[in-house]
């Protein structure tokens, strides 16, 4: 595995919250993968490096979660833990909104218990940045409706530069749900922007409006689209969209857009298959290829998200003892 | 009784008359009794009380035919005492309220009720439209006959947006036998139920799902159809799309009895003001692409669209201060009506004479209310505007008890420096 063993400084971010990929200037984002690889190399035993433990000692963060997501959540936690930042989950799903309390006001009682860094997952595109209007704390954006999902893309670019050695000049291709996914959109600029060949392959139903807009090759079809592709992304196709909505079945879209070893045999040689997880097996991807060791580097992407939100959380924390 | 009143050195505007230079008029009893371009003032102005207008502009008062009441059911959001005061320092001398209030004014009593409220506040007129169907519901005709024995002005359907064809269709045909016009909000609700704001390249960008414009076009088409078939009088509301404006005109020049309005939203903003998650800019129909609102530009000035109302709708902070899908649509729009309309004239879009007759004659005319004309004989319902006084517009000066705009922080110029409904000088802040 090629990694950055050099021990990278802490990332340079120029904005004080973390609300998407799409105005993040290149040099932040190569700050933040740097950054990111080595922690990899440490929670993955490669360095040796205890003082990592001490970087966010003071520093409080809570976990706020509209929208269940234990994955990303349990990312987030550990990543603060190994940093020595003392965690609060909270759940807002089910108590306050319930009882009739708005975003605003969850938001503006959160900060009057003064945290530092604010992580926020929210069914709704936008909800970040407004919470981060009304707080002192730096807003992570953990994903937000349709709109943007950074950190994701961060574990991605870190996953494929460790694995790769490098970005610039891959192809690759993320299938499936574009209309309905964050995870495309963040992916897309960041991996754009650190110069791969980014194409989407997904059903008509399921393109977003004015697609063709974005300077980003789309195919509907999926063998089309993987053609020579060096990394194939899948994403997942949520169950509800696949009875007769958006998609006819789900054995219709296992069919024409479910990767499959026959499939796969379209990309490079040395493909390697994605996915963010959780995983739809035999609908968006075959279980023989995310089992498969060689090709699928799903749980490394799970490994790399600890690290990536590492260096988020460092950076932004970082900004904010700067600012004080 | 009214003051019988001279206004000197007024830049007067009728497009009715072809009037669009300095002149004065006299008003007695309520009514214009005189008006002249020349400087021979009439001699039965002797007696009257002078008004030197300092070259202000003095025209037919506004008719605002757009206009959601907060009163009754949603009074914490606007009550008809703010919202006539509103009207009056946005230069409004007539407005008529939607039926969808909490009750409908779905019945004659309904209707009656709120004139004879009204009539308790003094300031602009109070008009009011009859619902289409009971409750607003897509479903069982209003009582239309009897509405329009207690005055309806039109019969308008609110944000409702009648989707089965049969329905819109007897509505018209019964509407037609009481010769009024039928309003309405075209919208294709299963093309727009989960869309928070226009279909594009910048919904997807803000990671929106959006209503497309063919949601309106589609409603609009099926209409002006059941327009030719019935025969009513057939008014497309705050229409926002390029495909309207391209549909309107079409229909206008078969002879198909169609007028239409747009909003200033609509004309001075795009999509793009959505960017910032802003929900002040969340409105039903939404902001829409530039190419749009070129369209609707071109519409005002070839006469395609007939008027520009407010399209007010009451609403408050809490009701706006939400992620931009759990929001509500709509913005206080009663109080920059004439400046946003204004603008277009300092742009050149629009000739004074053009923009009133967007804003008062021919909305007058739609409504077949008294107004918006200066002729001898029509009620001295006026306005006066120093064209050049510039402001900043903010929210929380307005007189509306509903604060938010689109527009907030944005200059204006031309600002409403005296009011008069029948005669009687309205008071206004300065």
């Amino acid at each position: 595995m090629n990694s950055t063993l050099a021990n990278a400084p802490a990332a340079q971010l120029s904005g004080r919250h973390l609300l998407g990929i799409e105005g993040l200037a290149v040099p932040e984002i190569q700050s933040l993968i740097s950054r990111s690889s080595y922690f990899a190399d440490v929670i993955t035993g490669k360095v040796k490096d205890d003082s990592i433990a001490d970087i966010l000692r003071g520093i409080s963060i809570v976990n706020l979660f509209f929208e269940n997501s234990t994955r990303t959540r349990v990312s987030f936690e550990v990543a603060a833990k190994h940093l020595g930042a003392s965690v609060l989950n909270l759940s807002v799903s089910g108590s306050s909104v319930k009882k009739g309390e708005t975003l605003i006001d969850t938001a503006v009682t959160l900060n009057a218990m003064h945290p530092d860094i604010l992580v926020v997952r929210h069914r709704h595109a936008g909800t970040p940045l407004l919470l981060s209007k009304h707080v002192d704390a730096s807003v992570i954006n953990a994903g937000d409706g349709r709109h943007e999902h950074p950190t994701q893309a961060l574990l991605d670019a870190l996953t494929i530069q460790r694995k790769c050695g490098q970005i610039a000049g891959l192809k690759i291709a993320i299938c499936g749900d574009v209309a309905n996914s964050r995870v495309a959109r963040s992916n897309l600029y960041l991996l754009g922007a650190l110069g791969a060949d980014v194409h989407f392959v997904s059903p008509s139903t399921l393109l977003p409006a004015g697609i063709d807009q974005f300077g980003v090759p789309v195919h509907t079809d999926l063998e089309a689209g993987i053609e020579g592709a060096d990394i194939v992304m899948m994403l997942r196709l949520q169950t509800e969209r696949m009875q007769g909505r958006e998609i006819p079945s789900q054995h219709e879209y296992f069919n024409l857009f479910g990767l499959n070893t026959d499939k796969l045999m379209r990309a490079a040689p040395n493909a390697l298959v994605m996915h963010p997880g959780p995983m739809n097996r035999g609908v968006e991807i075959d279980s023989v290829i995310a089992d498969d060791a060689e090709k699928s580097l799903i749980y490394t992407q799970v490994e790399m998200g600890v690290a990536a939100r590492m260096a988020c959380l460092e950076g932004l924390a970082h900004k904010k003892s700067e600012a004080a | 009784m009214s003051p019988k009143l001279l206004f000197t050195n007024a830049h007067l505007i009728c497009p009715e008359q072809g009037i669009d230079g300095k002149g004065w008029l006299v008003t007695e009893g309520g009514n214009i009794t005189a008006i002249g371009t020349d400087d021979k003032v009439a001699s039965e102005a002797k007696d009257a009380e002078l008004i030197d207008c300092r070259g202000d502009i003095l025209a037919p008062g506004l008719v605002d035919m757009r206009v959601k009441s907060g009163d009754p059911g949603a009074e914490h959001l606007e009550t008809l005492s703010s919202l006539k005061d509103a009207a009056a320092h946005g230069g409004i001398t007539s407005f008529a309220i939607l039926p969808s209030t909490e009750p409908v004014i779905d019945t004659a009593a309904m209707i009656d009720s709120l004139h004879l409220r009204a009539s308790r506040i003094d300031g602009p007129s109070l008009h009011c439209y009859g619902a289409i169907t009971k409750e607003l519901e897509d479903d069982q005709m209003a009582e239309l006959g009897m509405m329009a024995g207690a005055g309806a002005r039109a019969f308008a359907s609110g944000t409702l947006s009648v989707q089965n064809a049969q329905t819109m269709r007897r509505i018209m045909t019964y509407a037609s036998m009481l010769d009024l016009p039928v309003i309405h909000h075209c919208e294709d609700k299963s093309l727009t139920e989960d869309g928070d704001m226009n279909e594009g390249e910048t919904s997807t960008r803000l990671g929106m799902l959006g209503q497309p414009a063919a949601a309106e076009t589609i409603i609009l088409q099926r209409d002006i159809e059941l327009a030719k078939l019935t025969g009513v009088h057939y008014h497309a509301a705050h229409i926002s799309t390029a495909g309207a404006v391209a549909a309107i005109r079409k229909a206008k020049a078969e002879g198909v009895r169609i007028t239409a309005d747009t909003a200033p939203p609509y004309f001075m903003l795009n999509e793009l003001a959505v960017s910032g998650y802003d929900a002040a800019c969340k409105l039903n129909p939404p902001l829409r692409t530039e190419a749009d609102r070129q369209a609707l530009l071109e519409g005002l000035q070839d006469g395609t669209i007939d008027a520009i109302a407010s399209d007010h709708v009451p609403v408050n902070p809490d009701m706006k201060m939400q992620p931009f899908t759990q929001a509500s649509t709509g913005a206080s729009g009663i109080e920059v009506l004439l400046c946003m309309t204004l603008r277009l004239v300092r742009t050149g879009t629009l000739s004074l004479s053009r923009a009133f007759e967007l804003i008062s004659r021919n909305p007058a005319q739609i409504l077949k209310i008294d107004a918006g004309s200066l002729k001898v004989g029509m009620p001295a319902d006026l306005v006066r505007i120093n064209p050049n006084m510039s402001w900043i517009i903010e929210g929380r000066a307005f007189k509306s008890l509903s604060r938010i705009t689109p527009f907030e922080g944005q200059p204006a110029e031309g600002k409403v420096t005296g009011l008069w409904i029948a005669g009687a000088p309205v008071a206004l802040d300065q």
